[in-house]
């Protein structure tokens, strides 16, 4: 039964909701733990059994089955050892965390909050947030451990990194807590995604993601000249994670998470991923130099640091974690070797450090709960008050100081019978074992004064001596467990032989071959007992001078940290991206200049200049210029160049309008009537648009904004003119390169060409493209050119509004009829008011004429819109808004839009309902058997057209109206803005 | 003829360019309406074809290319709906900042 496997992580995941359900439950911090503590428990024995079933096993479910992604776990010794310390250590921290926060911890820790409400609710005041969220980590970690394949793994480790965040910040509201929490999700993040960079490698070069995959391409990673890449990638990721130097600063500032989480984090998961991953990943990619050198040299650093900086530590806290840095550097030297010894070393290693290390933290924190203090200075004498704590921490810390009888001893015995294997190389074989003693000997310094200071020395301060007293049983269980083990493990006469063959399963997964795993402690005199000795009686020289010894190391370099290191990172950080920010000066020309280039750059730079092509091609030769292309192409030329030399806005925009007319020329002598059509009347309405939105502006702005359009400086305008000459050299190639080498057979056009008469009844065939064969399209645009106008209208009414002011429609002012001012409120002749009348109904006749007739001939709805649209548009200019509104009140622009839309709609079910499908071509004329013209038929092409016209003609009526309407007279801002304009 | 349909369209793009590069945004509208014609008369070039009679299905000879002519079509009528809507937003510039110089346009409130 596979299935088993992810029994674990549900189990876990199911004790994360039960913690955020129990907020109301009428429970005691206690209770809560030992309730929640089943889960992990279960968690354990779920893993015991499926390890038992078989190993190694694999579950796997597709995930992203598109991408070869599974979401697999994976079993074997190695996992099932990390696994097993992590629910087996989770369940004691579940425990202990209930304890922590019960009573006067509890309340001293929520006098942040609401001190009332603390009270009254003490009954239901549980930590279901420390709960969830160590709960969480948990389920991240042992996700970790179990994953099958880098992908599944990579979440996880993310996940530990982001839980773990969650826990070092809980008092969130202490800055300590918020920087210590930054650090580390700076540092194991960053390290993160360098890992992430070195699993695609490897994935791209094993071709796969999964374990069996990877562990069998050995040679192909090792051999690849990709490995230097991938292997700093992810030595990258485990050492931030498992805190190396110098690397290691995140883990003494992740002291502020509460205790719990401290002793979890250390003894048992977080910085042991790292090595799970060394551990796991050494088979594929371990054994060749730059493997043994680079882990070897790294971790014999950080043992060393890790040992000295601890030794150098008051509270209680930060000297653990020290410890714990040492022992990280420790583990990492030993996966770098190539000896069987050493991987009997690494597995013994974390095992013994698991134990000893929760169990030291948890009667760290008990210390810490009872005294109210961690303080060396301030500690001392505690044995006849706490007689069972002192137990505990006595056996653990034999056994971090690496003692017989305890398992710590036989940790030591065999780091040193790795570190004094013949097999290592000169360098190596001198500085491992003297690294391994000097820190060995730091270490047991640390585990005495540890117990020392705290025990049996006398009160430190002897006025104030601490006061406190062996806790509830529960709340001592849990650090006695490991404790005790860690005794019985060195002391059982029999050795627990399947303790040795699950240890032995383990160092095989990492090592690659067998490993052989024997827990007896006495092995003979050899040369790691007398180096044993050696480090013991050095460790026990410092501890008897430790008066002298402590002042020393205190005032030894006293700011030299790697802290600093991390700080001028980010201020570096820091002012790169103020200097990047720099280049956004806030000046749009000049992001456009910069957009403008690059899209430029990228064009050629991938493309190249078509230098060569021009001459090949014989791009020179003038077929098919005639006189009126040369009068179009000089009319464009000319009236593009005078748009920009012209000093006034108003000459500029009829220049472009002379600009749009030229190209309607050329369009229509490709020969293209419809599109010239278009094309004429567009540029008109446009120009028409233009000026009126000039009225928008005032006109001291505009003067000003004038002014400065021609008064830049030389070299501004030179950077522009040549910004603006490669845009339009490199359009030019495009062009160019287009133009010659654009196949001359259409695949769609001869279609189009055969089938506009008998498909659709009309000769035009752009008109039976645009109407019938892409009929989709034009729908869809038809509808963006609403929105504009509604955009529009939606725009200038309501973004430009001044809170309270309500809609501009009521406030027509009472003007006599009959009184009509245009554009800029002057008069206006009544030659043209009549002009104005009659071309109104002229128009309309016009753009019928063309909705009716266009299928055969030039024009089409949005010619018959846009014709409708000028004759209103020149109503604007002579009778000005109000008078126009009062005249043509019939004209309303949204019902036109909203009714031009139904139609399009109903005329495309339309043809779904007679034709056979969405927009099909339908004669409703021939159908009905109406008597109508010859040459007009009544089809749904032509409701179409007619659909069209109404929608383009209530949009750019829309966008008249608003664009032509009077802005309200605000006597003060008009006087702000004519200051602003003087000025 | 190639050769003088790129110079034409480069000459009204880099015009465009030019126009919308300078500081007053009236002119920077009129550098859009030169961009959108030189795109425009970019897609209506490069047809397959080049015809010398209009795309009616009676017309003798070789027609010019009517796809990409009904496309132009459709993207005049689309250019013009997007340059109203910029001109509004240029109205609305000017009042929110009390400024048409695209210089002094530089907070995201005002």
């Amino acid at each position: 039964m596979p299935h088993v496997l992810i029994l674990p992580l549900l189990l876990i995941a199911l004790g994360v909701f039960l913690a955020l359900l129990l907020r109301r439950a009428p429970l005691t911090n206690p209770q809560a733990g030992w309730l929640l503590a089943v889960f992990p428990f279960a968690a354990f024995l779920t893993l015991l059994i499926a390890y038992g079933q078989a190993h190694p096993q694999t579950f796997s479910v597709p995930w992203m089955p598109a991408l070869g992604l599974n979401f697999s776990l994976y079993l074997d010794g190695l996992s099932a050892l990390f696994g097993l310390i992590i629910t087996g250590i989770g369940t004691l921290v579940v425990i202990y965390t209930g304890y922590y926060f019960d009573g006067a911890h509890a309340s001293e820790h929520l006098q942040h909050a609401n001190r009332k409400s603390a009270i009254t609710n003490h009954q239901s005041s549980i930590e279901t947030r420390f709960f969830a969220y160590i709960l969480l980590f948990m389920l991240a970690m042992l996700g970790l451990v179990l994953a099958g394949d880098l992908i599944t793994l990579f979440v996880f480790w993310e996940g530990t990194s982001i839980t773990s965040f969650l826990l070092i910040s809980y008092k969130y509201k202490d800055e300590a807590a918020r920087k210590g929490a930054f650090k580390s999700l700076f540092i194991t993040g960053g390290g993160g995604i360098a890992l992430l960079a070195g699993f695609l490698f490897v994935i791209h070069l094993s071709g796969g993601a999964d374990f069996q995959t990877v562990l069998a391409s050995r040679e192909i990673l090792t051999t690849s000249p990709l490995y230097p890449v991938l292997f700093s990638l992810i030595a990258l990721g485990a050492f931030t994670k498992s805190a190396q130097f110098p690397a290691h600063i995140w883990l003494p500032e992740a002291m502020t998470a509460p205790t719990p989480a401290s002793a979890f984090l250390h003894s048992a998961t977080m910085v042991k991923a790292g090595i799970y991953l060394l551990a796991r990943l050494n088979p594929a990619l371990g054994n060749t130099d730059l493997w043994f050198w680079t882990l070897s040299l790294i971790g014999l650093t950080t043992m060393l640091v890790g040992a000295y900086l601890g030794a150098k530590q008051n509270d209680l806290k930060p000297l653990l974690a020290y410890s714990t840095v040492s022992q990280l550097g420790v583990l990492v030297a030993l996966i770098g070797q190539d000896t069987e010894i050493a991987f009997k070393a690494l597995v013994i290693s974390i095992l013994a450090h698991a134990l000893y290390k929760s169990a030291l933290f948890m009667s760290a924190g008990i210390i810490d709960h009872e005294t109210g203090t961690r303080d060396l200075r301030k500690l001392g004498g505690l044995l006849r008050q706490m007689p069972i704590l002192f137990g505990i921490m006595g056996i653990a810390g034999l056994s971090m100081a690496g003692l017989p009888p305890l398992f710590g001893f036989l940790a030591k015995e065999t780091l040193l019978a790795s570190a004094t294997h013949p097999s290592l190389p000169a360098v190596i074989s001198t500085v491992f074992p003297l690294t391994t003693v000097l820190a060995g000997a730091l270490i047991l310094f640390q585990a005495a004064i540890l117990v020392w200071g705290t025990f049996l020395a006398p009160p430190a301060d002897p006025k104030h001596p601490a006061h406190g007293h062996d806790p509830k049983p529960g709340f001592w269980l849990p650090p006695a467990l490991p404790a005790l083990l860690s005794l019985l493990i060195g002391v059982t006469p029999v050795e627990p032989a399947f303790l040795a063959n699950f240890l032995a399963e383990a160092a095989k997964a990492a090592y690659g071959d067998k490993v052989k795993v024997s827990l007896a402690l006495w092995t003979g005199i050899n040369v790691p007992l007398i180096l044993s000795l050696v480090a013991v009686s050095l460790g026990l020289a410092l501890f008897w001078q430790r008066n002298r010894l402590r002042p020393a190391l205190m005032a030894l370099l006293p700011n030299l940290t790697v802290n600093a290191l991390f700080d001028g990172t980010l201020r570096g950080l820091d002012r790169l991206s103020k200097t990047a920010t720099r280049l956004q000066g806030g000046k749009l020309r000049v992001y456009l200049s910069i957009m403008v280039l690059s899209l430029g750059g990228l064009l050629v730079l991938f493309n190249g200049l078509p230098f060569g092509f021009v001459l090949e091609h014989q791009s020179l030769n003038l077929t098919g210029l005639n006189v009126l292309r040369l009068f179009a192409l000089l009319m464009l030329a000319a009236s593009a160049l005078l748009s920009v030399f012209l000093r006034r806005d108003l000459h500029a925009i009829l220049a472009v309008g002379v600009v749009g007319l030229a190209v309607a020329v050329w369009m229509a002598l490709e020969p293209a009537p419809d599109v010239a059509l278009v094309q004429v009347v567009v540029d008109i309405l446009s120009t028409v648009i233009l000026i009126l939105s000039l009225t928008l502006i005032p006109r001291a702005l505009r003067l000003r904004a004038m002014e400065f359009t021609h008064k830049q400086s030389r070299p501004g305008l030179v950077r522009d003119a040549l910004v603006a000459g490669l845009a339009g050299l490199v359009m030019m190639a495009v062009t160019l390169t287009a133009l010659e080498t654009r196949p001359r057979l259409s695949v769609v056009t001869p279609f189009y060409a055969e089938n506009a008469k008998p498909l659709t009844g009309a000769k035009d065939i752009v008109g039976a493209i645009v109407v019938d064969f892409r009929a989709a399209d034009t729908m869809m645009e038809i509808l963006v050119f609403a929105l504009a106008g509604l955009g529009i209208y939606t725009l200038l009414h309501y973004a430009t509004r001044k809170a309270g002011v309500h809609s501009r429609e009521a406030s027509a002012p009472d003007l006599p009829p009959h009184t009509p001012l245009g554009v800029h409120n002057l008069p206006t002749s009544p030659l043209l008011h009549v002009l104005a009348y009659a071309v109104l109904p002229l128009a309309f006749v016009l753009g019928i004429t063309h909705m009716m007739y266009g299928h055969d001939q030039p024009g089409d709805g949005f010619t018959a819109g846009v014709i409708i649209s000028l004759a209103i548009a020149l109503w604007y200019m002579l009778f000005g808004y109000y008078e126009t509104r009062r005249k043509l009140a019939w004209l309303n622009r949204n019902t036109m839009i909203a009714v031009g839309l139904t139609l399009a709609v109903l005329n495309a079910l339309g043809g779904l309902a007679f034709g056979g499908g969405l927009l099909a071509p339908v004669d409703y004329g021939k159908m009905l058997g109406l008597p109508l013209p010859p040459g007009f038929a009544l089809t749904n092409s032509f409701l179409f057209e007619v659909a069209i016209c109404l929608t383009v003609m209530g949009a750019a009526t829309l966008i008249l109206d608003n664009l032509g309407h009077p802005r309200e007279d605000d006597p003060e801002a008009e006087a702000e803005l004519d200051a602003i304009g003087e000025r | 003829m190639n050769l003088l349909t790129a110079l034409a369209i480069g000459l009204l793009f880099a015009a465009g360019i030019f126009q919308i590069l300078r500081r007053n945004l009236i002119r920077a509208a009129i550098g859009l309406v030169l961009i959108s014609n030189a795109i425009n008369l970019f897609l209506f070039s490069v047809g397959a074809y080049n015809g010398i009679a209009a795309a009616y299905a009676n017309a003798t000879g070789q027609i010019s290319d009517p796809l990409p002519q009904a496309l132009v079509l459709t993207a005049i009528v689309i250019s013009m709906g997007g340059f109203a809507f910029v001109l509004s937003l240029l109205y609305v510039i000017s009042t929110r900042y009390k400024t048409s110089d695209s210089d002094q346009v530089t907070g995201l409130k005002n």
